[in-house]
């Protein structure tokens, strides 16, 4: 499904984020993706939705090879991947249900699907109430749970997680999770970054932990 | 597909109406450039039919051995006549031509007293198409003359001609490279603006290509928008150049031309309206194209 080989990536000439990173990620997988501030987690994840393109080495998603991806195709690829970024990326100038309604309209849905998932989903994070909020007018969870909604809105292939749970109490990080197993059981591959060590120890899920851009451990329970 | 160009278009419309004062900025931006360019043209147009008053000076004089009979000269006018580059023969006597002398000296026309009225010889004038009004045309219909024979001598102007058509080649360089220039001109700064508006936009720009949004779903609305302020913009420029012409363009012009023999000022023609708000359209879409550039790399 998800395969990297010898991946490395340099924003800069003396600076390493990831270095010789191998890894093989199968269909259906639920990984976490651990490690301290800075060691590479989130560049790992932009590498995999094509924000940046890795230094050295081979990505492959799904059979395509990433790394060799022409610009034009970059898009169909990010239609099979749902994305939550660790600073959300909300358009405040937006209601909450046009933010989420975004990956339904850039594949030109129709209107009544579009209102139908949207609704659904924001239920499902527990915002149904807040559609015509604007983000700047939710506190600092509930924007994460709409970036959330956004992210599952389309029953992604791969959903890639930066921190989704960063700023949730444990009771909404329970919930969130559920929303995330029950993507990952409906097939969806879930990759995970995250500090929190008390979700990981409640489910226990595999493991890989980062060091200095290093892969230093792949732990399966 | 339909129903897509009406969702975009819709899109298009929305983003005006939530940055009013941007789009304000640019339709203004647009109407002055295409102002400016409108004037331009005005100005090259009736400068160009200025100079074709001129030309109709531009004649072939065919002045004549001696005085021919009648059935020579009719012979003479038709084969002058059959030539392709001549619209008009006048056949000028020797009286005519002493005549048409004595009144161009006025009051000095004491100074041909007491001199008989056929010393000057008699003529033929060409009056040619307006493409043949240049020296190529000229000396081709001299050059034809001289075959059938029977002239003197020929005039038409050669160091003049010379002079007119460097002066139209000078004008015609002029319009080409400053109308160049204006219209870049107009399309940096237009682009500029419009700039603002993408900038003002860029986090929803990123957001769609993360989404998975291609670049032309993400470009398209602020095409339209570009559009749409072009053409609204031309619609404008037009109207207020029309003012200020009739306000203050056509009078001072006119005395300026009037001195040179051109009947009267006009105003661009409609042929020329709808170049400038294609001109507009044109600004208002490489405007965007070019604004997006930085920001959509999808
Ligand atoms: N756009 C960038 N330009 C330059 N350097 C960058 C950029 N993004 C990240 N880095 C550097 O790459 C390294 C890895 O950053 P990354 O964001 O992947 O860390 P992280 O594991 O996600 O950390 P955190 O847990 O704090 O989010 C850091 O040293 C960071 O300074
Ligand atoms: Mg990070």
């Amino acid at each position: 499904m998800i395969q990297l080989y010898n991946i490395c990536k340099s924003y800069s000439k003396d600076g390493t984020a990831l270095e010789d990173v191998n890894l093989k990620i199968p269909k259906g997988d639920f990984v976490y993706i651990t490690g301290p501030s800075g060691a590479g987690k989130s560049t790992l994840l932009k590498l995999l939705y094509v924000a940046e393109r890795p230094t050295r080495g081979q990505i492959l998603i799904n059979g395509q090879n990433v790394t060799r991806m022409s610009v034009a195709k970059i898009p169909f690829l990010r239609r099979q991947l749902g994305i939550v970024f660790q600073d959300f990326k909300l358009i405040n100038s937006r209601t909450i249900f046009e933010n989420v309604a975004f990956p339904l309209e850039v594949r030109g849905r129709k209107r009544f699907e579009v209102g139908k998932k949207v609704y659904q989903v924001l239920k499902n994070v527990g915002l149904e109430h807040k559609l015509t909020k604007f983000p700047l007018q939710l506190s600092g969870g509930e924007q994460q749970r709409v970036a959330i909604a956004r992210a599952l809105v389309m029953e992604p292939l791969v959903l890639l997680a930066d921190e989704p749970t960063g700023n949730l109490d444990l009771e909404v990080t329970l919930e969130i999770m559920d929303l995330f197993k029950g993507a990952n059981a409906r097939g969806t591959t879930v990759l995970l970054a995250t500090h929190d060590r008390e979700m990981m120890r409640r489910f226990p899920r595999r493991q890989i932990c980062l060091e200095n851009g290093r892969l230093t451990e792949d732990w399966i329970p | 597909m339909f129903g897509k160009l009406i969702y975009l278009i819709r899109r298009a419309l929305r983003n005006m109406f939530q940055s009013p004062v941007l789009c304000i900025a640019t339709v203004g931006t647009v109407t002055v450039s295409l102002c400016i360019l409108t004037f331009f043209a005005i100005i090259v147009l009736n400068v160009q039919s200025m100079t074709r008053h001129w030309s109709q000076e531009v004649q072939v004089v065919a002045y004549l051995d001696e005085v021919p009979s009648a059935a020579q000269i009719s012979a003479l006018v038709q084969s002058a006549e059959a030539l392709p580059e001549v619209v008009e023969v006048v056949y000028v006597t020797r009286q005519q031509a002493f005549a048409g002398f004595r009144d161009r000296l006025g009051d000095d026309a004491l100074l041909l007293d007491g001199l008989d009225d056929d010393f000057l010889p008699a003529s033929l004038r060409l009056t040619l198409h307006e493409e043949f009004r240049n020296r190529l045309g000229v000396e081709q219909v001299v050059g034809e003359l001289k075959k059938t024979g029977g002239y003197s001598d020929f005039r038409y102007g050669q160091d003049w001609l010379d002079r007119f058509e460097s002066l139209l080649n000078l004008l015609r360089i002029a319009g080409a490279v400053l109308g160049g220039f204006l219209l870049f001109a107009a399309l940096f700064i237009v682009a500029n603006t419009i700039k603002l508006t993408v900038y003002a936009r860029r986090e929803e720009l990123e957001v769609m290509s993360l989404v998975g949004g291609t670049s032309m779903f993400i470009k398209s609305p602020f095409l339209i928008e570009g559009a749409v302020q072009g053409v609204v913009g031309g619609c404008l420029a037009i109207s207020l150049s029309y003012l200020l012409f009739t306000a203050f363009l056509a009078g001072g012009l006119e005395t300026l031309f009037l001195a040179s023999g051109v009947a009267e000022i006009v105003f661009l023609p409609f042929f020329y309206q709808l170049l400038v708000l294609a001109a507009g359209i044109l600004i208002g879409i490489l405007g965007s194209l070019i604004s997006l550039r930085k920001f959509v790399r999808i």
